[in-house]
């Protein structure tokens, strides 16, 4: 039986998009912008010439020139791929992959080919980076600055000039004196939250505030020494929450390296507050989590700076089981990834497994499908550790190394904990690990294991005396009852027998035998590879660490065709000797922050003056940081303490974040958020409810220095540089013309405000910081000169300086000023500023990737079987400590409970196609649009028939959280969750799936009114569904989605629902 | 345990193998293009490459990739099946349509003449006896049309048969023309690979020379399974299909024997 599942589809969409004529041209949105001129007059010149027939082919086809070739970086999704953007009058008409990037092209091509030579050659790129044109010439894109002029929600706007935005937003008042119900609202500004702004005092106060915190000092003691500031601070009660600084909040979803550091040297170091925030913990914070605590360091009773990302090196693997994951849709991404699995396919260097509950596009490569239950990938990963060890199939020599000097013996780059001994409490509750000191044998630095069952005290990172230990140890050593971190994962692994584990899983315990005896099978050349899936669940910390561990049963790390920490970078914020600018130093009179986040994250409970007993009344979140769904609700909650300001950068919490109508409900809280004012390129599903809305740059049009993916095993920085003009209204500051965007309104605000480390000698003396590129020139140069000396690139030679700059003859002063660009980075470095720009990055030749048997970059660390700080840390709301080592756990609530869902029988899962991310993309570029219009329920074949349903059906999800299935925007308005139904045979059954891209209600999908003037939305914006509101909020909180208090995700795919045919 | 990572970059080993082609007079050379349907990932990337390098309007698409499932839970297959014009050497489409209104290149390209194989009535003629519907008529309609703004990457010229093409006017050609793949000819002109082919992101799509025994494709074709599309119809395809073990050649020929 052949079923198509799209070819008709293609159709279908392509042949309606033809005589659709649903929509009243409105004219430029909001004031247009300068490129209709170009429009009109497309290279006439070369008509003329080319009718006189005095041209070649490649003088036609502009494309292939590298005049009108720029190089920079993709954002469609966060693999970040190099561009290469070609240009015709300025206007950006193709996106492809870079010959020179490490992402695009396997191998890339040498570093020192010459951009003319590299402007016929090009490479991979996936068809959301190629759409990117339509995110840049997006008809929706806002270019200046609005204010709303009726209630938050109600999409009535008028523009303003971002001078006057600036000044309201800074000074406060009766901002909003002409909405009906706000005319006696009296705003709070910035002026009035930049509470504490003399370095010396945040510095005096942040130390006591620590001391009281630790009970060093008494609250009276503190006040009466700080008696002149404590106005100054948030609560005098509770000093260690910080100044009122703190109750300014930025709310960043996709920010990256280059606009991150930008924005926390602004909010932190400048402002005084601690509250930044990204989006990770909607993304995949739980994965990251677990890696860092795998992978710290151990130094003088700290455990700290693990690697928060591993990857396969897929070119050289032999075996990989895809948790939760794939190599041809989301994941760390498909140009960098795809080729490696298929060219390892159909040479058949490489076997696949694919575990998820949908028959993704990589499961269709595999070697095996298992359509597991959601959330079992721990379960799963424990059952074949159970059988791994039973069997005795794991990496004897690897694990029992319990130092450097025992790895460097053996030829292994990294070693583990997995010998060493944990002590192990009366009840039977593991511990610390035990201290050479506690035996006499050392010092409290240094460990114990036992040799061949002798007591033997070493220290991790010992390059003289190898120490190898017993795997298995359950004793007692003087006196006290140990188990090495070996047992400990043996223990929780024959927890379940394997039948059990298969029963969870909802799979045969065969198929985990299977499975475990392939990955066993291929030496070092097995991998387990996971990112998003098995971790967004209460579970997923726990997941993610079971899964590492199974890593670790084959001694994988560092080794060619094993588990890869990646190529890394050149450090572009200087913090390497070799670098030129160290721009975390550069800031003269830095304020600095202090305090305990809105989020509580990064925090122990116990170590707060809030501690009063168990449950805390939110949780805290000792581990994770940014901990996105957790900001709004503590707003409303006031805990630990009211904000007065949110900026809301380039994100929507309000749409993506699971159990979403109760992020909606705040954004639309004036009392609770006093003042919300956003920054992005369209007006989005939670910038909608802004007081005003700043246009951004998008990232055709600014700079930005994202990092690499570890599939890549070169050393790789990529260069996010202004391709075209930019389509926002440019404005002064500081003197300077530039383009408004989220660096633009920092730097106004810091001009009015007179933060420290901007304007004239801005960065120190003779650096001035007026301008964006003043600070991302010298990550440019940072990168240009390298970490270490000898490093650096070429000079770029004069035909390089002169392509530089006839390829960028289309950019203005405000964006690009040769003479500018030198002067901040100094002369002796720029020829090497343009040997970079012109390649958009650094690349390593390929010929680093590998050394032998070993991977060119390493880890060449230790790797923590049991991870001593989750273990001797407490659930802050049952006041019970974590596991050190993976367990299974259900999918449980915030107050620690069992989470039940009668009735409803459906696990719902989500995911991404390849054409979408969760923004921008589908379904509003429109090339992508036109192969995918709309998302569906898919559900399985046997499913539908038992339910009733037929391909095609529409239908209501609903749950226990959203029994009603409808979003509320709360502005009068709502929208069902109703989508199509896809019937299939690729999904597990009683699990359904709906991929997130669609279901926008904002994003260009509605109607507005700007100055009076109506601006019409675009119906092919508004199709499909997105199930973020159908997911659960915490049946404890109830005012949040449901969080892993480990790793911080949020809770997307433990939600149960049912489909209503409607 | 030896390290086994890709030499050779398939890209530029195929852009070489170009070069070299490119030197040689047309008739010398038979362009045809090679898709492994075991690395099609189903991505998309050709679609979108070969929209936005051709400027097609909506309902234009000269590469489709048909996904199509396969099985019974949890027995279940997925195979991706990227399509566009065969440039036939006796190819149907044009069975009756004016001699001025084609040509068929002495490289194998079949070119449309824009100003000549234009209307609905033509197009309609060409659609029904193409196999492979893999020809698309220009409405004149842009993407951005009807929306607050027509944007400028619509507007902009195309470059296909290595001649500038602008939509910009009423009825000014490629709008009401037929229109398909020419396998990038204006980019093979100016020494570059096909845009779906370089853009791949699973590294599925080759192309070359026929007639140049020592390059990848001719080298693929011999150690590898193949078929070509509709062949019984004698339409003689210059798209070869590569099969394996994901899609072997027998299910193939259960749709397109």
């Amino acid at each position: 039986m052949i079923k198509k599942i799209t070819e008709s589809e293609v159709y279908e969409n392509t042949r309606k998009r033809i005589s659709r004529r649903t929509f009243i041209r409105s004219g430029a949105f909001l004031g247009g912008s300068a490129l209709l001129v170009s429009q009109l007059n497309w290279a006439c010149n070369l008509l003329s010439k080319a009718e006189a027939g005095t041209l070649t082919p490649q003088e036609i086809y502009e494309l292939s020139k590298a005049k009108n070739i720029i190089y920079s970086v993709c954002l469609q999704c966060h693999t970040d791929c190099p561009i290469k953007a070609k240009l015709l009058n300025g206007v950006l008409v193709k996106i492809d992959g870079p010959a020179y990037s490490s992402q695009s092209m396997l191998p890339h091509i040498s570093y020192s080919t010459s951009p003319a030579k590299a402007a016929t050659m090009e490479g991979k790129l996936c068809p959301k980076g190629q759409a990117g044109i339509q995110s840049l010439y997006d008809p929706y894109r806002i270019v200046k600055v609005l204010k709303r002029t009726g209630p938050r929600g109600s999409n009535q706007w008028e523009t303003i000039p971002f001078d006057k935005a600036i000044d309201e937003i800074i000074n406060g008042g009766l901002l909003f004196k002409n909405v009906k119900g706000e005319e006696n609202r009296n705003v709070l500004g910035l002026k009035n939250l930049y509470s504490v702004r003399d370095p010396n005092v945040q510095k005096t106060l942040s130390i006591d505030a620590k001391r009281v915190a630790k009970k060093e000092m008494t609250i009276a003691d503190f006040k009466t020494k700080h008696v002149d500031h404590i106005n100054l601070l948030l609560d005098p009660r509770h000093p260690d929450l910080g100044p009122i600084n703190n109750q300014f909040v930025i709310q960043a979803g996709r920010i990256e390296h280059g606009r991150k550091e930008f924005a926390k040297r602004w909010l932190n170091d400048a402002f005084g507050s601690v509250n930044f925030f990204e989006h990770t913990s909607i993304c995949e914070q739980s994965h990251h989590i677990a890696y860092i605590m795998a992978t710290n360091k151990y130094k003088n009773g700290k455990w700290f700076g693990g690697k928060e990302h591993m990857k396969p090196d897929t070119l050289n693997s032999e075996f990989i089981i895809y948790f939760g994951t794939g190599a041809f849709e989301a994941n760390f991404g498909p140009p960098p990834m795809a080729e490696k699995v298929t060219d390892g396919i159909i040479t058949g260097r490489l076997k696949i497994a694919v575990v998820d509950p949908r028959f993704s596009k990589t499961a269709a490569k595999a070697w095996m499908w298992v359509p597991l239950k959601p959330g079992m990938d721990g379960a799963l990963a424990l059952g074949m550790i159970r059988w791994i060890i039973e069997n005795k199939r794991f990496d004897r020599t690897f694990l029992t190394n319990a130092n450097l000097a025992a790895a460097k013996d053996s030829g292994e780059p990294s070693w583990s904990t997995a010998a060493w001994l944990v002590k192990i409490d009366k009840d039977g509750t593991p511990g610390k690990y035990v201290r050479a000191s506690e035996l006499k044998l050392g010092d409290e630095n240094s460990f114990v294991v036992l040799k061949n069952g002798i007591p033997t005290a070493f220290n991790p990172y010992d390059t003289k005396t190898a120490v190898e230990g017993d795997l298995m140890v359950n004793t007692a050593v003087q006196g006290i009852q140990v188990k090495s971190a070996f047992q400990l994962l043996w223990e929780s692994a024959a927890s379940k027998t394997l039948d059990e584990w298969a029963e969870l899983c909802g799979i045969n315990s065969t198929t985990i035998t299977a499975l475990a005896q392939e990955f066993t099978s291929h030496g070092k050349k097995s991998v387990a590879e996971f990112y998003r899936g098995p971790v967004k669940h209460t579970n997923g910390y726990y997941n993610a660490l079971a899964l590492i561990s199974l890593n670790l049963m084959v001694g994988n790390p560092d080794w060619v065709g094993g588990l890869s920490v990646g190529g890394g970078h050149w450090h572009e914020d200087g913090s390497k000797p070799g670098n030129p600018f160290n721009l975390k130093k550069m800031h003269p009179n830095k304020l600095g922050a202090f305090g305990l986040k809105i989020s509580r994250e990064k925090a122990f409970y116990e170590k707060t003056t809030l501690f009063n007993g168990y449950p805390a009344k939110r949780p805290f979140y000792p581990f994770t940081s940014n901990l996105y769904q957790e900001i709004l609700p503590s707003v409303k909650a006031d805990y630990p303490y009211s904000i007065k300001a949110l900026f809301l950068h380039k994100g929507t919490p309000g749409f993506s974040v699971p159990g979403a109508q109760a992020q909606l409900d705040v954004l639309v809280n004036k009392e609770k958020l006093p003042l919300l004012f956003a920054c992005d390129i369209v007006i989005g599903e939670s910038s909608m409810f802004a007081d005003y809305i700043f246009p951004d740059l998008s990232v055709w049009e600014r700079w930005g220095m994202p990092h690499v993916t570890p599939d890549v095993q070169t050393k790789t920085s990529k260069v996010r540089q202004p391709i075209v003009a930019p389509l926002t209204e440019t404005v002064k500051v500081f003197g300077e013309e530039m383009p408004i965007c989220m660096e633009t309104i920092m730097l106004a605000i810091a001009e009015k405000l007179n933060l420290p480390g901007y304007g004239g000698n801005g960065l120190g003396n003779g650096w001035d910081f007026k301008r964006p590129e003043d600070y991302y020139l010298k990550m440019v140069a940072n990168i240009a000169i390298g970490d270490k000396e000898g490093e650096t690139v070429p000079d770029a030679d004069n035909p390089e300086l002169e392509l530089f700059l006839k390829s960028r003859s289309h950019l203005s002063k405000p964006i690009f000023d040769q003479q500018r660009w030198e002067k901040t980075v100094g002369s002796d470095k720029w020829k090497k500023v343009v040997y970079v720009l012109n390649r958009g990055g650094r690349y390593e030749n390929f010929i680093k990737a590998y050394n032998g048997n070993y991977l060119g970059h390493k880890f060449n660390g230790l790797f923590s079987l049991y991870a001593e700080p989750v273990a001797t840390t407490n659930h802050s709301m049952t006041g019970k400590p974590f596991f050190g080592m993976p367990v299974y756990e259900p999918i449980k609530d915030a107050a620690g409970e069992i989470v039940v869902q009668d009735g409803y029988d459906l696990s719902l899962i989500t995911y991404k196609e390849i054409l979408g991310g969760q923004s921008r993309t589908l379904p509003n570029d429109y090339w992508l649009s036109s192969i995918l219009s709309e998302n569906y329920i898919l559900i399985n074949s046997r499913d539908a028939e038992l339910l009733g349903f037929s391909n095609g059906d529409k239908a209501k999800v609903v749950s226990t959280t959203n029994p009603e299935g409808v979003w509320n925007f709360n502005n009068g308005k709502k929208k069902p969750v109703v989508g199509k139904v896809k019937v299939i045979e690729g999904i597990r059954r009683g699990t359904v799936a709906v991929s997130w891209h669609f279901g926008h209600w904002a994003y260009g999908a509605t109607d507005l009114k700007v100055d009076g003037k109506l601006i019409k939305g675009d119906e092919r914006r508004t199709t499909g569904l997105c199930t973020n509101v159908v997911l659960l909020t915490d049946p404890y909180l109830k005012d949040v989605c449901m969080t892993d208090p480990i790793g911080g995700s949020s809770s997307f795919s433990d939600t149960k629902v049912k489909l209503i045919k409607v | 345990m030896q390290q086994t990572y890709i030499k050779e970059n398939l890209v530029v080993k195929m852009q070489e193998d170009l070069k070299r082609a490119l030197q040689k007079p047309m008739n010398k050379r038979s362009w045809i293009m090679v898709i492994d349907t075991d690395k099609c990932i189903g991505c998309n990337a050709c679609v979108v490459s070969c929209i936005a390098e051709n400027v097609s309007p909506p309902g234009v698409s000269y590469r489709v990739v048909n996904d199509i499932e396969d099985g019974e839970y949890p027995e279940v297959s997925r195979y991706f099946m990227p399509t566009n014009c065969q440039q036939c050497d006796n190819p149907p489409c044009i069975e009756g349509i004016p001699e001025d209104a084609y040509t068929k290149r002495a490289d194998g390209i079949l070119v449309f003449h824009y100003d000549k194989l234009k209307g609905k009535k033509l197009f309609q003629k060409v659609e029904n006896q193409c196999p492979y519907t893999a020809v698309y008529y220009d409405e004149g309609t842009f993407y951005t049309a009807n929306t607050p703004k027509l944007e400028p990457y619509e507007t902009r010229p195309s470059y296909e048969y290595g001649e500038e093409w602008s939509r910009v006017g009423k009825g000014q050609s490629p709008i009401n023309a037929v229109r398909k793949c020419h396998f990038c000819l204006h980019r093979l002109e100016a020494s570059m690979l096909p845009a779906c082919v370089t853009t791949c992101v699973g590294r599925a799509m080759y192309f070359g020379d026929k007639n140049d025994t020592d390059n990848v494709v001719n080298k693929l074709l011999k150690n590898r399974k193949w078929v070509l599309i509709n062949e019984s119809e004698g339409t003689k395809p210059r798209v070869f299909y590569l099969t394996g073990t994901i899609l072997n050649k027998e299910t193939c020929m259960t749709c397109h024997g």
